[in-house]
């Protein structure tokens, strides 16, 4: 039953001449909640981007359960159960708490089609969007204008909207930055709980290293495009060529 | 006890329209069924302007083919306005899905220009048609005949009679957009506007919804134009000319683009002070421009957001959204 999630197959971008991903073969299995690190320019961000769909890909496969979805416009991908948050607060921000999470719950249900019939009839919508808020904590903010949370609980509602379309697959990219430690520790929680609910894989792109060596069960090494390291927390720090070009500047300050 | 009073402003303001209908003399009568045309007109056409953010000009395009549709089934098929009307607004429906598809690929000013373009070729095909459609004299003698149901026939031949088949249809519209805004639907168009990147993280096709509502808005624009092309008598070419696609625009600019009822209240203040200047001056165009200014420039959210504005400032206390005013 355990057949990889997701399947990347010799992936490679370039922008000019600039190498952003060469040849990249990854497989992430479903439970196992990676962390993608690597230096600024790794190519962690376009990574994410060509597995989301927002950017082509100049050649490769990627694979999503089995079916491929290298092509496929970024809407398929939610669909089938593959999403992403983002690094900046990407939300709607003059609706509600309430409504931000609705558009996706109203997508999952296949409701968003509905001319003529009150939003606010659809029932087992606004259930699961309740669930939704308890899940990330924002249930108390749930009639707030979304540009008057603060900084964290904008981060927190992002992540929200990313789950809420029931994501077999989610990508976080930096989930706690300009998070103050107290928000940080809850959303990692948070991440830690859902993880291990299994519903949801989780595939983090972080700078932090305390955060990625807390969370993840498997890191993976970027640099110049090209994955120099993959394996458990222990083999990462142990291994020479990671702490070379990456830790090692961490060591050294 | 706010509903209560809701319902007692909208009692209040059908009575009047009513009463326009029965004691109005047929000038003020002409006038009303005037505004209540273009807010029809702009109501669908904000729709795609205030929940989506899409400037069009191109809705004139689909005006005329209301108009046009209903003029060449009055010429030549049958009189009954019904038929017409039917089909000048599935018309206009047809032109907006054709059109849009090639349109909502692109956004703002690509998207408006885009518009632009076929609105002119719409208005070229019409102008050079002759055969078809009248050319400069346009489609002339269209005549409102009774409105026949089979087992009932309506007579809207008089201004008066008229007058409450435009209501109607003006109820209708209000109603039809008050429920699509409320819906799951007109939420996710309000995603839209605020943030398209993410609808689409939300696993909707931002370019389905954006058409959807493109269409929804020119076939409002239709009934606007088949309904004008009655009151009128005539299909007129320059229904399809652009510069008419800046009369939605304005009149929802006028009332408030965020607000429900705004492009009903441009409406009036347009027609209004059209009709008021014209009386005394010639280029009506240059104290209108004057006005609109002091309106963009003096009150955010136009008049109906502004006057929103101040009540909530003297009550100085925050209504908890306003999603539906």
């Amino acid at each position: 039953m355990n057949a990889p999630l997701l399947e990347i197959k010799r992936l490679s971008k370039a922008f000019g001449r600039v190498i952003a991903a060469s040849n990249i073969d990854l497989t992430i299995d479903p439970g196992v909640l990676t962390s993608i690190i690597g230096p600024n320019g790794a190519g962690k961000s376009t990574l994410i981007n060509m597995l989301s769909g927002s950017l082509p890909v100049d050649s490769g496969r990627i694979l999503f359960q089995g079916a491929d979805i290298t092509h496929l416009p970024i809407h398929h991908r939610v669909r089938m159960g593959l999403c992403r948050s983002f690094q900046v607060v990407n939300i709607f921000p003059d609706l509600t708490v309430f409504d931000n999470i609705q558009i996706p719950v109203l997508a999952v249900h296949k409701r968003a089609r509905r001319l003529f019939r009150p939003v606010a009839r659809e029932a087992g919508v606004r259930e699961e969007v309740s669930q939704v808020l308890d899940r990330v904590g924002l249930a108390a903010e749930a009639q707030t204008v979304a540009s008057a949370l603060s900084h964290g609980d904008q981060r927190l509602l992002e992540v929200g909207i990313a789950l809420a379309v029931r994501p077999r697959l989610l990508f976080l990219d930096e989930p706690t930055a300009g998070m103050n430690p107290v928000e940080r520790v809850r959303v990692l929680e948070n991440i830690r709980g859902l993880s291990e609910e299994g519903k949801t894989t989780f595939v983090i792109v972080e700078h932090d290293m305390d955060i990625v060596f807390s969370l993840s069960d498997r890191v993976v090494v970027l640099h110049h495009g090209v994955i120099i390291g993959d394996g458990t927390t222990e083999d990462i720090q142990k291994s020479a060529r990671v702490r070379e070009v990456y830790l090692g500047e961490e060591v050294m300050t | 006890m706010k509903r209560f009073w809701t319902y007692v402003f909208i009692a209040l303001i059908l009575a009047g329209l009513v009463s326009i209908g029965l004691f109005a003399g047929r000038f003020v009568v002409y006038l009303s069924m005037r505004v209540l045309i273009l807010s029809i007109f702009a109501l669908g056409y904000n729709l795609l302007l205030g929940r989506t953010g899409l400037l069009s000009f191109g809705h004139a395009a689909f005006y005329a083919g209301g108009a046009y549709g209903l003029g060449l089934i009055s010429i030549h098929v049958t009189t009954n306005p019904l038929l017409g009307i039917i089909v000048g607004v599935g018309l206009a429906c047809i032109m907006a899905l054709v059109i849009g598809f090639f349109c909502v690929r692109h956004t703002e000013i690509y998207f408006a220009m885009l518009t632009l373009a076929f609105g002119m070729m719409v208005f070229s095909l019409i102008w050079n048609l002759r055969e078809v459609t009248g050319g400069d004299d346009g489609l002339v003698g269209i005549v409102r005949a009774p409105i026949s149901l089979g087992f009932a026939s309506i007579p809207i031949t008089k201004t008066s009679h008229y007058y409450f088949f435009v209501l109607f249809c003006f109820i209708l519209t209000v109603a039809l957009i008050y429920l699509i805004r409320r819906s799951p639907f007109g939420l996710v168009l309000s995603g839209i506007r605020e943030n398209d990147r993410r609808i689409e993280f939300a696993g909707l096709s931002v370019r389905n919804y954006r058409l959807a509502a493109f269409v929804i808005s020119g076939t409002f624009a239709g009934l606007a134009g088949a309904l004008g092309a009655l009151l009128e008598s005539n299909a007129n070419p320059f229904s399809a000319h652009w510069s008419h696609s800046a009369e939605p625009i304005l009149v929802s600019l006028i009332g408030g683009i965020q607000t429900f009822t705004g492009p009903v209240v441009g409406s009036v203040v347009f027609i209004l002070l059209r009709e008021i200047i014209e009386r005394f001056t010639q280029n009506w165009m240059l104290w209108f421009g004057l006005i609109l200014l002091i309106i963009i420039m003096g009150l955010r959210g136009g008049v109906v957001g502004g006057v929103a504005q101040l009540f909530r400032r003297k009550r100085s206390h925050v209504a908890k959204s306003g999603g539906n005013r």
